[in-house]
């Protein structure tokens, strides 16, 4: 299967003003997405995963802003969009699921009503013929029953019901792009894995291209063809995701994985990186991550270039881990 | 609401399920009597305390005989307790005792004067929410913005600005200098579904817009500010992102998903707040001359027509406590959440 462009952003810069002056929460990202593509997005809490989601989506509100950059999508540049023109787009070609199913639904409206609007928004059609569309979504993410699903409020679901619900609701318009994020962290671990599995079975059906977000690098591994890791705003490692995971190069990455529970010898505690993410309003000068970084020198403190691994497989480090054949033969 | 308002009825038509909404306005109900004996003891010693109304039933330079002879018929030779224990075997009959002034039921006065006071209250409610939750909702949306400025510096004066001399300053402007209002009474009405009312009329209208007005302004602050409350609070919750991620215009966002979030606390507050409005209405009706409740209990404390004072504020009482029960239960058919309580398994 040949892979067409369908997403590509470049230099993208999300800020939020505060009384202390801008602070970028997404600061510089390039990404780009084929047609049916998984890119998963890894970093820790606060690393910006979500801020990048909505400025993708137009969803970013005040104080905040996308300051810089150019997102494509299909071919056409977003960032100047009407608030119409992102109407059109919205829950059409690029949907997106939050983190929490409890809440992103409305407590006091039915699931149907809540399913029929999605459709209606976009397409001039029946209640009656949505009704059916949206029935089959339902039986689709795997809810028996519908018709009683679609009666309830939302509070008479389970959390993963809700989940279900929602990820039915972002398929509804077989958008092109879907941008899932951390949609499992809510859940429990049965859940979570069931979900992970029709997720990556869905979007192979309907050809829809998948964004997901997720803390947790072993959940991404096990849905994403690629793996962007992001840190403080940047991308700082991006590659296949097999590529990646056999040969972590940058730092961080690394770090990430060998804090995953399947890397570390049972009985043993988990290796976690020590110390935390820069404050936006105090970056370091160079590379966000040197303070935390064993490998860091005096060259750390220059903002580090994007460097090729193998091709595809890029990284922002001065000292990437597992250079490999490929970087030893260049030089 | 409808399909709610027929769940509620199908619920209560099974045993099961209907129980324990059954047994809450039971329980609240029997709360409410007690409420209600002894606020009417309270109100029965307070009244006993103000004056002497034979002083006001007969001419002072009456013979000796004779003011006690009134005395006895109107049962005011008799101890405290004694009066009230008549009181309140009459009360529990429903005859809240005689209007000293008038000689006719104290129920039947109120009851003729009651319909003037809904209808003013009513439209003060009306004109209430039909004012103040969009420039609510205008607010919350746009907080930054040159209207919401001006729509909560306004609402700040409803506040503060005296009921009283507001009224005095619409009959002037209006009524006096401009000329376009009448100052005063409840003009013509008419009937219509079987309900009086000189909202029916063009000159019951002239005449009820300013008191009606007048009364609504505080309210108007008040749901201003609740809408505009609950539209920053709603706005920024997950399910409003969600929405937006669908693709939903901004109409269908605030009518679809705000509008019905943010009703249930203003419903609450308003529902309560409509006793308030009928007892505040006293003020309104007494510069307006509407002949209403509030003029009739105004007139009955300056002449100290008892029976009609206790029976008002009784009656006051008792519009407290149903509208709470009300209010509670238009809560729970409103907010899904409340309203499957007991009957979710
Ligand atoms: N509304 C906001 N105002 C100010 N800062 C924000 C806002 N939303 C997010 N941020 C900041 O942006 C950064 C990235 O947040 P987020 O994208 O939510 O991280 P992640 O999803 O990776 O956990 C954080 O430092 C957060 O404090
Ligand atoms: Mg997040």
């Amino acid at each position: 299967m040949t892979r067409t462009g369908l997403l590509s952003i470049q230099g993208l810069r999300t800020e939020f003003s505060t009384p202390d002056g801008p602070l970028a929460a997404v600061n510089g990202v390039d990404l780009e997405i084929a047609r049916g593509d998984v890119l998963g997005i890894v970093g820790e809490s606060g690393s910006g995963k979500t801020v990048l989601g909505l400025s993708i989506m137009g969803l970013v509100d005040r104080p905040g802003r996308v300051t810089a950059g150019r997102i494509a999508f299909d071919g056409t540049d977003v960032t100047a969009f009407s608030e119409a023109q992102w109407q059109g787009l919205r829950g059409n070609r690029i949907a997106m699921i939050f983190q929490d199913p409890t809440t992103s639904l409305n407590p006091v409206q039915r699931i149907g009503t809540q399913m029929i609007e999605a459709i209606q928004a976009h397409r001039d059609i029946s209640s009656g013929a949505a009704w059916q569309i949206v029935r089959e979504a339902m039986v689709r993410v795997g809810i028996n029953s519908p018709d009683e699903r679609l009666a309830a409020y939302p509070h008479q679901l389970s959390g993963g019901m809700r989940q279900r619900v929602v990820i039915a609701i972002a398929l509804l318009n077989e958008p092109d792009l879907i941008i899932a994020d951390e949609p499992t962290t809510a859940l429990d671990v049965t859940v979570q894995s069931q979900i992970l599995r029709d997720m990556r079975r869905l979007c192979r059906d309907s050809g829809s291209a998948l964004i997901w977000i997720s803390h947790d690098l072993g959940v991404v591994a096990q849905i994403a063809h690629r793996v962007a890791v992001m840190y403080a705003g940047r991308i700082v490692e991006q590659g296949a995701t097999m590529e990646l995971l056999k040969s972590p190069s940058h730092p961080y990455t690394a770090g990430l994985m060998a804090s995953m529970p399947a890397n570390s010898p049972r009985g043993q505690r988990l290796v976690s990186i020590p110390g935390g993410l820069p404050q936006l309003s105090n970056m370091p000068k160079g590379c966000s991550f040197a303070p935390r970084c064993t490998r860091a020198t005096e060259a750390c403190e220059v903002p580090p270039d994007l460097s090729f691994i193998s091709p595809g497989h890029g990284v922002r480090c001065v000292f990437p881990l597992h250079v490999g054949a490929a970087l030893a033969e260049r030089n | 609401m409808n399909e709610g308002l027929a769940r509620r009825m199908s619920a209560a038509g099974q045993p099961a399920k209907g129980t324990p909404m059954l047994a809450f306005v039971l329980r609240r109900v029997m709360q409410s009597v007690v409420v209600l004996f002894v606020m009417s003891l309270v109100v029965f010693s307070m009244i006993n305390l103000v004056g002497d109304p034979v002083d006001m039933l007969v001419n002072p330079e009456s013979l000796p005989e004779e003011i006690d002879r009134v005395r006895r018929d109107f049962g005011l030779d008799q101890p405290v307790h004694v009066q009230y224990w008549k009181f309140l075997l009459g009360a529990i009959s429903g005859d809240l005792g005689k209007s000293f002034i008038f000689g006719r039921p104290a129920l039947a006065l109120m009851a003729e004067r009651f319909p003037a006071t809904l209808e003013l209250a009513t439209s003060a409610l009306v004109i209430s929410v039909t004012v103040g939750l969009p420039l609510g909702v205008y607010a919350g949306l746009r907080p930054d913005g040159w209207g919401t400025r001006i729509i909560m510096g306004g609402s700040v004066l409803g506040i503060s600005i005296p009921t009283f001399w507001l009224g005095l300053m619409m009959i002037i402007v209006f009524s006096v200098v401009l000329g376009w209002l009448p100052v005063s009474g409840r003009g013509e009405t008419s009937r219509f579904l079987g309900i009086e009312s000189s909202a029916f009329t063009l000159d019951g209208l002239r005449h009820l817009v300013l008191p009606a007005t007048n009364l609504a302004l505080f309210k108007i602050a008040m749901v201003i500010r609740l809408a505009r409350a609950g539209t920053v609070e709603v706005m920024a919750l997950d399910f409003i992102r969600f929405a937006r991620a669908k693709g939903l215009a901004p109409r269908r966002i605030v009518l679809a998903h705000l509008m019905p979030n943010i009703l249930i606390p203003i419903v609450t507050v308003l529902g309560i707040e409509f006793g308030t409005l009928i007892a505040f209405a006293t003020v309104t009706e007494s510069i307006f001359a509407w002949p209403g409740l509030g003029k009739l209990v105004i007139d009955a404390i300056v002449n100290l027509d008892r029976p009609i004072v206790v029976a008002y504020l009784l009656f006051v009482v008792t519009l407290f406590l149903v509208l709470n029960l009300v209010v509670d239960i238009i809560y729970a058919l409103l907010d899904p959440r409340v309203r499957l309580q007991g009957d979710e398994t």
